[in-house]
C-alpha cells in the first residue's frame, strides 16, 4: 500500500475539537476576480454542510458577476500566468464552476446571497438585470445585521 | 472493525474539493443512526476534511484508508 503524502505527515491534520462552530459565516465578495469567485463558492458550500448560515455581500467589482448578463472571468495582470493554469486544470478536473458551487451552497443549506445597492446603481444596473441566485438588493447596513454574530470574511 | 458493511455507499472518485466532503453531507442528511457511510474519493484533501467533518458532526469514523490513491472512509451514523 502507497503511502499518502498525509501520511508522511506533509498534510495538515485537523484539530479534533468538539466545541461549538461558528454561529454564522459572513463572505463579502468584492474584488470580482476569478480566485476570489471560485473561493467563495468552495467556503459557502462546505459552510452550508457543516449547517452554518452563510450570508454573501456582494458589492463593488463583483456586482457584474451576479447580471444575468456576466462577463469574462479575469485575474489581475500579474497572476494572469496562474490564473490560465489553474482555469484549465479545474477544467480538467470537472470542478464545478463558483456559480454552481453557489448554486450547490444554497441547496444544502441557509445560504443568503445579498446585492449591494449602491454599487449596483453606480454601475448602471437595473434590478431586472439581476441574476435570479440574488436573493435581495439591500444596503449594507442589512448586511451587517445579519452578520452581527458571525465571522466574516473579505474576498 | 474494517469488515462492517456499508448500508450507503458513494464514489467520489475523480471529483475535487468540496465534492466529495457535499456527496457524503447529502447522503448523511438521508441518513439514520446505525447507517454506515461508505466514501471512496481521490481528492487529497478529502483524508482531512472527512476527519474534521466526522469530528464537528459527533459521528463516528470507523475506518480511514488509502490505497493506490483512493481514499476509502467509513463513517458510522451516530449523530442523527
Amino acid at each position: 500500500m502507497r503511502r499518502s503524502l498525509s501520511d508522511q505527515g506533509y498534510f495538515y491534520h485537523p484539530i479534533h475539537s468538539s466545541g461549538d462552530l461558528m454561529k454564522g459565516f459572513g463572505i463579502v465578495l468584492y474584488t470580482g476576480r476569478a480566485d476570489s469567485l471560485i473561493l467563495a463558492g468552495v467556503l459557502a458550500q462546505t459552510a452550508a454542510g457543516y449547517d452554518i448560515p452563510v450570508r454573501i455581500f456582494v458589492t463593488s467589482f463583483a456586482t457584474p458577476y451576479f447580471m444575468k448578463d456576466k462577463p469574462e472571468l479575469r485575474a489581475p495582470k500579474e497572476f494572469e500566468d496562474l490564473a490560465q493554469r489553474m482555469m484549465a486544470g479545474m477544467a480538467s478536473m470537472g470542478v464545478d464552476s463558483w456559480y454552481e458551487m453557489l448554486k450547490t451552497a444554497k441547496e444544502l443549506g441557509d445560504v443568503k446571497i445579498f446585492l449591494c445597492s449602491m454599487t449596483m446603481e453606480a454601475l448602471g444596473y437595473s434590478k431586472e438585470q439581476v441574476d435570479p441566485i440574488v436573493d435581495d438588493v439591500v444596503g449594507a447596513a442589512t448586511f451587517l445585521a445579519e452578520v452581527s454574530e458571525s465571522q466574516v470574511v473579505f474576498v | 472493525m474494517t469488515d462492517v458493511t456499508p448500508t450507503i455507499s458513494i464514489d467520489a472518485r475523480g471529483i475535487s474539493c468540496p465534492g466529495p466532503l457535499t456527496n457524503l453531507i447529502k447522503a448523511y442528511r438521508k441518513a439514520k443512526n446505525g447507517d454506515v457511510i461508505e466514501v471512496l474519493a481521490t481528492d487529497p484533501g478529502f483524508k482531512s476534511d472527512v476527519k474534521a467533518w466526522v469530528e464537528r458532526t459527533g459521528n463516528e469514523l470507523i475506518s480511514l484508508t488509502e490505497e493506490g490513491g483512493v481514499i476509502r472512509a467509513l463513517i458510522k451514523v451516530t449523530a442523527r
